[in-house]
């Protein structure tokens, strides 16, 4: 091996980031009420007509304050659009390959993103019925809906 | 916001540490310094055959004259304080995520044989942060388990000699710089 060759080489390292992220009054009412209730709240502005999940704490539209305007959605959904995941990295909730989806709920007028497991990802289809499938394990974050799958009629 | 309801309501913070694999091919020139830092515990610097400054760590062409530097001349492991931060902000190390203990001392350190401008930054070890001064002598500390990086030099450590320890001395290495 000549010098030149001994002298290039590769160095292994990684790079961390730590971070905190504050899921804020609406968000984290959400996220307790998925843990504690296994349900799935968003918020309406009855002005447009318009119900979001996940919540916000004002309307898009019409900067209406929505904090106090919370409305149960069903556990149960359509699939709007989705991606296949293929790479790994470790901060995924699951190993690839797997689906993400955009998911909107029934009472809902905006789609949640999350992981959905329809067995094989070429089974993922657009218009698919969905169901959430809530985590057994206390995750404190939208990880307290595991995944969803295909709903059964 | 003075509303009691909310004011009890459980709030959700989530603390975690991303770790993003990385992989640094080091070229023949900065590989050959990681290099001797690893094997030989020695900071070497490559010097431009035309102006003959050093440049530490070493690049592959001479920065002022565009020439390429092929000597190379080991400097240190001893040198002198140039200038240098009192760090309280408890920021953590991008390498580990670790947050570094506060309050720590970086510096930019002239090694003894350095031609031109070419200072080295990195943490000092100083029990007392008040006492560090430019013009300090100090010396590399090597790593016990080197990997070829930047770390492989633990820290610069403080070597009592209290005749050269000069308040306000700023000067920086004898060699006259470009």
């Amino acid at each position: 091996m000549s010098e030149h060759e001994q002298d290039a080489f590769v160095v292994e390292g990684k790079m961390a980031l730590p971070y905190q992220y504050f899921a804020g009054a609406t968000g984290s009412k959400f996220i307790t009420t998925l843990r504690d209730e296994k349900k799935i709240l968003g918020v309406r502005c009855d002005k447009c007509s318009k119900t979001f999940v996940p919540p916000r704490q004002t309307c898009e539209r019409c900067f209406s304050n929505l904090t106090d305007s919370w409305v149960k959605v069903e556990p149960v959904g359509e699939v709007t659009g989705f991606t296949v995941i293929r790479y790994g990295e470790p901060y995924q909730p699951k190993a690839p390959p797997y689906v993400l989806a955009l998911i909107k709920l029934d009472g809902a007028d905006t789609p949640i993103a999350h992981v959905l497991d329809c067995g094989d990802v070429t089974n993922a289809e657009v218009g698919m019925r969905v169901r959430a499938v809530f985590s057994e394990e206390r995750k404190d974050n939208l990880l307290e809906i595991a995944h969803f799958e295909p709903a059964k009629p | 916001m003075g509303d009691d309801k909310k004011t009890e309501q459980e709030l959700i913070v989530s603390r975690q540490v991303l770790s993003i694999p990385q992989r640094f091919s080091t070229g023949p020139v900065m590989g050959r310094f990681l290099r001797e830092l690893r094997d030989n515990k020695r900071i070497m610097a490559n010097r431009c055959p035309q102006c003959g400054r050093h440049q530490l760590p070493p690049r592959e062409v001479c920065a002022l004259c565009r020439v390429e530097a092929t000597e190379w001349d080991e400097l240190g492991p001893e040198g002198t304080v140039r200038d240098f931060d009192v760090v309280f902000y408890a920021s953590p190390d991008p390498l580990s995520g670790e947050t570094r203990k506060t309050p720590y001392v970086a510096c930019w350190a002239d090694l003894d044989g350095t031609q031109g401008d070419a200072p080295l930054w990195h943490l000092l070890d100083a029990p007392d942060p008040s006492k560090v001064r430019p013009g300090l002598r100090i010396r590399a500390v090597f790593a016990d388990q080197r990997k070829g990086s930047m770390e492989d030099i633990k820290h610069f450590e403080i070597i009592d000699e209290p005749s050269r320890r000069e308040h306000g001395d700023r000067t920086g290495p004898s060699e006259p710089r470009p």
